[in-house]
């Protein structure tokens, strides 16, 4: 299998070579044949990495531990389950795993869109096989996940325990996805300004690319934070640890492209600038590829250090340059086709949203570089980390939500002062009343209590959106309330569902103010001892030691340590946190015990106990009890974030015809005015 | 900490979102012994793994009072003591970084990674300071003397490092003058008219409506605000 998948990726680099030149020639010559040579060159392509990934996989599964990337991430007694993740948990795999999702990606975008976008077709197709030759490229000559050891060992070193964990599993993929799919967008892109069609082509065969890249990255990043809350153990899910930051990068430009497109759509305005958003969300996809790969910047997700990121420097300042180039060519033809009528138009509110969308990422590029800053000036390292950018970050996030509430109450073009009035009393009104109250009861946290009243400012503008449509539904074609609901979204899925992940991140900011408030205790108890601690919401926690139990499990030794948890003097459970120590085959020990958390979760607030370990081996124990309110609101918002998503990119099917349209559209017609 | 104050806002955030339903609380079980061991469920070892061939497996019982195989549980601990837990004291190391290369705050580190010697041994240290009289601004200096800028959480405000908090924000005074100069540019170079085949801009109206639709909108408001 190793000469398979080596011989595999050696021919698709030679495939994607010649498919890169030939689709650039075809795009330029409009040579029919030209163009076919090259989409037959990318599903070869893609043919090639699915049998190499396809070997790789058989060894993983096999133990074949002559290939050295097997040896370093699986054992014999690795489960199954986690074995297809070693797939992606290398630097090696992963490097595979990214090149066979481009080319899947690519090969589907081409299939879909045969015999459409002619002229552009071929630089898309010529820009992807560079992308995946790329990185088929650094599989070749510098990280071959294929790579000989010169000895066979009886087991592997197995997969580090951290990532086994079932988040470990849907996680990275889920960001790989996102990651992946930018280039989709940005080949078209690209293939735009080289082609000098600029008109809105590209962006109608971008539109699903955009929203499912931007859902992937939505649902990795969530995913990823709920991994390090129930497996890291340090008592919450975001450290702006670069690796984070990199990941977060991109989904931001890619939200604010979300939005400014719809002012192209609608206006004609704003090409450069979302074009220069796809460009540099990609760019920030390969940044992100490149801080996790190089050792540049420390990071606790870092895969090992080696020259690879070097390699993804070289390409992201290629490309950086070659769009930006092209975009200044480009830039006299892309001028806006309409003029802004009023700064209190949907046109501003969404200008002024991507411009803290653009600031809020360069704070977080910012800190992620200033320690490499600092030292190439001052000779001195900084540490950047959570205390700088909550600083940075809290008070450009409020606001961005207070333009979430604001961007889809104010009309298109010019708002009058009717509308206005009419939109913004409901939720001025809450928010004020949430705000005042939150302050009259003695909150002394200023920021949470900005959050929650703009959390409880956007609810209002969503749900009078929702009201007001299906009122207008209702009263004009008499159905029932739940009919109307259902029409009113699935017949305006862009913008509702746009609401529903308003919710969501409405969800995920009462989620993060609710940390504000979070409470550590530790402790030592003897079996049998109690101790108690206060919850932010009164209650009192009374935890009793059980003791700590030892047994073998899987391919791990666990030590146990119980809880009896009583809530106000009502008995709620047992929770229990482990330290596992994990095997190999030979019933060695391999890595450092790891800690299992043991999380009790509402919508209120989160029990989180971590048996930090016994007395001098005893079955005294070390407890960190920490309560983090509103936990629970981060990870329900990241669903509703993701249903929001599902439902603006869900296919509307044909096409209706302008009569259905205006009858589907009835609530929102109805609320043009407003 | 948390005050009186606190926990009524959150009490009374929590009855705003109409979401504070308690967890159901199970039915409290017959008391257990202190020293009850898990579920005979929870301690079976599966069958298709032996992590010691040849019985070498720790016993899975254990004494009441000592582990059978205390080196399985990690790293051994000090009983926590309340300095430890001290508010100061979490305070102070809140904002120093552990030095073993963790990226952790200092009271993260050592309530978290159970491996790492160096996050005990700074809290130790830490300890020591404040028992020697030191205030927690001498503490924290004495540590930077010790290990640089590094070592705190976040750069600490002087010279150049007032660039990493002022760039974000310059960045975002330069974009509202960018956007100001761009509105501007807009507004001078472009007359306030329709543009051509466009209908009259009303306030409100629809981008491309036309006559048919406006009559229809027309309709449809008045049902609306009826």
């Amino acid at each position: 299998m190793t000469d398979i998948g080596n011989i595999a990726l050696w021919i698709a680099l030679l495939i994607g070579l010649w498919g890169s030149a030939v689709a650039f020639a075809a795009g330029r010559s409009r040579r029919a044949d030209l163009a076919l040579s090259a989409e037959r060159s990318m599903f070869a392509v893609w043919g090639l990495l699915a049998l190499a990934s396809a070997a790789l996989m058989k060894a993983l599964l096999a133990h074949d531990f002559s290939i050295e990337y097997v040896a370093a991430y699986t054992s014999r007694n690795l489960p199954v389950f986690y074995t297809w993740s070693a797939f992606y948990a290398g630097q090696k795999g992963s490097l595979l795993f990214w090149a066979i999702v481009l080319a899947t990606f690519s090969a589907a975008a081409v299939l879909m869109n045969r015999g459409r976008y002619r002229e552009l077709m071929p630089y898309v197709t010529a820009v992807l096989l560079v992308i995946i030759t790329f990185f088929v490229a650094v599989m070749v000559f510098a990280s071959n996940p294929f790579e000989k050891l010169g000895f066979l060992p009886q087991d592997g070193r197995g997969l580090n325990p951290q990532l086994q964990n079932p988040g470990m599993v849907i996680h990275p993929p889920m960001l790989y996805l996102g990651y992946i799919s930018i280039a989709v967008p940005f080949a078209f892109a690209v293939a735009a300004l080289v082609s000098g069609k600029l008109d809105t082509g590209w962006l109608q065969a971008i539109r699903r690319w955009t929203i499912m890249s931007w859902l992937f990255l939505s649902v990795g990043v969530v995913l990823g934070m709920w991994w390090a809350y129930v497996e890291l153990g340090w008592g919450g899910y975001w450290a702006w640890d670069p690796v984070e930051n990199a990941s977060l990068m991109p989904w931001l430009t890619m939200t604010a492209f979300l939005h400014s497109v719809m002012i192209q759509e609608k206006r004609g305005m704003l090409k450069k600038w979302n074009l220069g958003l796809i460009i540099g969300s990609f760019l920030l996809s390969i940044f992100g590829t490149f801080i996790t790969r190089s050792g540049v910047i420390s990071s606790v997700h870092s895969f090992a250090q080696s020259n690879v990121g070097w390699f993804f420097l070289g390409f992201l300042v290629l490309a950086g340059v070659a769009s930006f180039a092209l975009l200044a060519y480009r830039w006299p033809v892309l001028a806006a086709e309409a003029r802004l009528e009023s700064m209190v138009s949907r046109e501003a509110a969404f200008l002024f949203n991507n411009l803290i969308f653009l600031v809020i990422t360069f704070s977080v590029f910012w800190g992620t570089l200033f320690p490499v800053l600092s030292e190439a000036v001052r000779g001195t390292k900084v540490t950047v980390g959570p205390p700088f950018f909550n600083q940075v970050n809290i008070p450009l996030g409020l606001l961005l939500l207070f333009l979430t509430g604001v961007g889809p109450l104010i009309a298109w073009r010019q708002a009058s002062t009717a509308n206005l009035r009419r939109q913004f009393l409901w939720p001025v009104a809450g928010m004020l009343v949430t705000g005042a109250l939150l302050a009259v009861l003695r909150m002394s946290d200023v920021w949470a209590i900005a959050a929650f009243a703009l959390a409880v400012f956007v609810t209002v503008t969503v749900a009078q959106e929702f009201v007001r449509g299906t009122l207008a539904r209702h009263r004009q074609y008499g159905e029932g309330w739940l009919l109307a609901v259902v029409r009113l979204v699935g017949r305006n899925r862009r913008r509702y569902g746009g609401y529903v992940v308003h919710l969501g991140m409405v969800m995920l900011f009462v989620g993060f103010a609710g940390m504000a408030f979070k409470s550590d205790t530790e402790v030592t108890l003897k079996p049998g001892q109690t101790t108690e601690v206060r919850s932010p919401y009164g209650h009192v926690y009374r935890f009793t030691h059980q003791g700590i139990s030892q047994y073998e499990q899987l391919n791990r030794f666990v030590s146990a340590a119980s809880l009896d948890v009583y809530r106000d003097g009502k008995y709620i459970g047992v929770m229990k946190s482990e330290k596992r120590q994990h095997m190999d085959s030979m019933g060695q020990p391999t890595f450092e015990p790891s800690t299992e958390v043991a999380i009790r979760s509402d919508v209120r607030e989160d029990l989180y106990i971590i048996f930090a370990g016994s007395v001098q081996g005893t079955e005294e124990a070390v407890y960190r009890i920490t309560i983090n309110p509103l936990v629970w609101w981060v990870w329900y918002g990241g669903m509703v974030l993701a249903l929001g998503g599902l439902i603006s990119m869900w296919p509307t099917g044909r096409a209706p015809t302008p009569v259905k349209r205006r009858a589907d559209q009835a609530g929102y017609v109805a609320r043009v005015e407003a | 900490m948390w005050r009186v104050s606190k926990r009524s806002a959150l009490a009374a955030l929590a009855a705003i979102v109409a979401l504070t339903a308690p967890a159901a609380a199970q039915a409290p079980p017959a008391p257990r012994a202190p020293s009850s061991r898990l579920p005979a469920a929870e301690m079976a070892v599966s069958p298709a793994v032996s992590l010691r061939p040849g019985g070498q497996a720790p016993a899975a019982d254990t004494s009441r009072g000592r582990l059978s195989a205390p080196q399985m549980a990690g790293r051994s601990r000090a009983p926590v003591v309340a300095r430890t837990d001290d508010s100061l004291v979490k305070a102070i190391e809140q904002q120093l970084r552990c030095t073993c290369g963790c990226n952790l705050d200092v009271y993260t580190c050592r309530t978290t990674d159970f491996t790492c010697a160096t996050s005990p041994a700074m809290h130790r240290v830490l300890l020591a300071r404040l028992d020697s009289g030191m205030t927690s601004a001498q503490v924290i200096a004495a540590f930077q003397q010790q290990y640089g800028e590094s070592v705190m959480m976040a750069p600490p405000k002087h010279g150049f490092n007032w660039a990493a908090y002022f760039m974000p924000f310059v960045g975002l005074f330069i974009g509202l003058g960018i956007v100001a100069a761009v509105m501007r540019g807009w507004f001078r170079v472009r007359p306030r008219q329709p543009l051509e085949g466009e209908a009259p801009a009303e306030a409100g109206a629809a981008p491309t409506a036309s006559d048919d639709e406006m009559q229809r909108l027309k309709r449809e408001l008045e049902r609306f605000e009826a």
